[in-house]
């Protein structure tokens, strides 16, 4: 499965938004392909990581044909790793 | 293209910029250890915008076709384009404590983006297309554009054209079939030698006696004719001094401004936004200043997010960050601090679209962003100075930190004294403490102060002329009308 994967800016993170990618890339990392987001590439998923609720991020230019998750906060990565898992 | 920073520090070496700073020419400006802190800073608005935590604010698409560009270029296209450019600044003001010099551009292109349309339409002129022609140049070169108003203006009192020496607003001093001739000064100039490019606007409302002083235009920065003498800023001597770390307070980056010399500069046809249309100047400035307004509501609240930081840090160096009073100061610090971003992007969120199509911030809010601008910063840095206490400006030098000269009965080095009486906390050392201390130094007093302090004060416009939008935009006769509802008058 293949992931594109979108920051936020970052003008003011509430948390480490890279420390985020990186646990729920090494937790997932034989089961998913991670990279950063590119237009005109098709992805399964959309990952999404803000640094705030607001979650500013800029996405629609990207393609994913299964869906989107969104996350805003570190208390977010173990729900975020099993929906990633669960997903077939 | 989106430039590196490298190659942004590289383009620069190419250009034939001519600096003078301490009455003498600068030959190789760019490896100055005055001038340099400041072309880093910028450096860091070009490494940011290929680094994928930050591309979302740091590049935008081009209106003129759609690639990416850096934010700095772009020509915002809705509310959300006005919001993430007071986001961006935040994050740069974060990551360098210093004014990193390009929003001035930005803010221009802008400004004269939706004038020249104006212009053109009442009166024929191409300008908006002049316009449109350059700003292709910029975005497929990624530049750094020095957006220059203010004169020196010489007798307040008085008129452009009734100046004593009429050198002290820049004018058109000649009109030739194939372009104008300049001469006059910018002063305050943010980054202008850090520069590719000038462009160049009037400094205020103006009448038809001052048509000549009605002028808007770009040019190189090395175009012949143009020369700029570099602003010294205070203890800027001590990055001159040997090894210079510590001392420096922020050893990576810096600000700078300079006065820009125009010795009669010839200016082409096809680089030329406004040429006499005197009854358009009031909306260039007016478009600009809110622009730049605006712009305070982010980069000042990143630098004040480290500053923050720092005096949170000097409570643990010293000890003391249990303290309630300790605490009290740095809530009142961030309720400052994000008051000032409240306004930023309240004025984003209130834009609207001008007749030719890019947005414009809330006047009235974007004024308001500004004129706290010109009072919450100096009381972030007293507080800041009250958590860092005295030793931020007793401190021996970083010299003395590290001399082996043998002072002491025992053999004690100044060394060994400095790092003795100073030592504070055991959470750090010594040096680590020091540092802090010289971070609040050089941004309460220091070289660092020009931008946070009396930038915040008279950059984008001194208070006075807030206060003036202020009651241009405040609708007192409106609100006289609600209370006069409520209480049936």
């Amino acid at each position: 499965m293949k992931c594109g994967v979108r920051f936020c800016g970052g003008c003011n993170p509430r948390y480490d938004r890279g420390t985020a990618y990186e646990i729920i890339k090494q937790n997932l990392q034989e089961k998913i392909q991670f990279e950063y987001a590119q237009e005109g590439v098709t992805y399964d998923i959309l990952l999404v990581i803000g640094g705030c609720t607001n979650c500013c991020a800029s996405y629609e230019q990207y393609i994913a044909k299964r869906g989107l998750i969104k996350i805003w906060d570190m208390d977010e990565i173990d729900k975020t790793i099993k929906i990633l898992k669960d997903f077939e | 293209m989106l430039m590196t920073g490298a190659q942004y520090i590289e383009s620069l070496r190419k250009l034939k910029t001519r600096v003078y700073l301490f009455g003498e020419e600068i030959e190789n400006w760019v490896d100055h250890p005055m001038i340099r802190p400041s072309i880093d800073c910028v450096a860091v608005t070009y490494d940011l915008a290929h680094d994928p935590q930050y591309t979302d604010l740091m590049t935008a698409k081009s209106i003129l076709n759609g690639e990416t560009i850096n934010r700095f270029c772009n020509i915002h296209q809705s509310t959300d384009d006005l919001r993430k450019k007071v986001k961006m600044q935040r994050l740069l003001g974060q990551k360098t404590a210093s004014c990193f010099q390009r929003c001035v551009g930005m803010d221009s292109f802008n400004a004269v983006y939706s004038t020249t349309f104006e212009v053109d339409k009442k009166y024929g002129t191409t300008y908006h297309q002049n316009f449109l022609k350059y700003l292709k140049f910029v975005q497929e070169n990624d530049l750094v554009v020095d957006g220059a108003m203010t004169d020196p203006k010489g007798d307040r009192g008085l008129a452009p054209s009734k100046q004593k020496d009429p050198d002290l607003f820049l004018r058109i001093v000649e009109r030739r079939p194939d372009g104008i001739v300049i001469r006059g000064s910018k002063a305050h100039q943010t980054g202008s030698i850090n520069s590719h490019e000038h462009l160049i606007m009037p400094t205020m409302a103006m009448g038809e006696e001052d048509k000549d002083y009605a002028v808007s235009f770009a040019c190189p920065t090395d175009a012949d004719g143009i020369y700029m003498i570099y602003g010294r800023q205070s203890c800027d001597t001590r990055k001159l001094e040997p090894d210079a770390d510590v001392d420096l307070g922020n050893h990576k980056y810096g600000g700078q401004e300079a006065l820009v010399v125009f010795d009669n500069v010839f200016i082409p046809n096809d680089r030329i936004f406004l040429c006499g249309e005197y009854d358009f100047a009031t909306m260039l400035v007016e478009r600009f200043a809110g622009y730049h307004r605006q712009s305070y509501g982010g980069c000042k609240v990143g630098v004040g997010d480290v500053i923050i930081g720092a005096a949170a840090l000097a409570a643990d160096y010293n000890g003391a960050s249990k303290a309630t009073h300790i605490k009290d100061k740095l809530i009142e610090m961030t309720h400052l601090n994000e008051t000032l971003y409240c306004c930023g992007i309240a004025c984003s969120a209130e834009g609207y679209p001008t007749a030719a199509g890019n947005y414009q911030i809330d006047l009235l809010l974007a004024n308001v962003c500004k004129q706290n601008v010109t009072r919450f910063p100096y009381e972030i840095v007293r507080l800041a100075e009250d958590i860092a206490g005295g030793l931020m400006v007793t401190m021996p030098s970083e010299r003395d930190f590290r001399s082996d000269l043998k002072v002491g009965k025992k053999g004690e080095t100044i060394g060994d004294i400095c790092n003795k009486y100073f030592a504070g906390s055991p959470t750090c050392t010594t040096e680590e403490r020091m540092r802090v201390l010289r971070f609040l130094e050089n941004i309460c007093l220091g070289s660092a102060a020009v931008g946070y302090r009396t930038e915040s004060m008279h950059g984008a416009g001194s208070p006075q002329a807030q206060r003036i939008m202020i009651a241009r935009q405040g609708n007192i006769e409106g609100k006289k009308a609600l209370a006069k509802a409520i209480l049936d008058i």
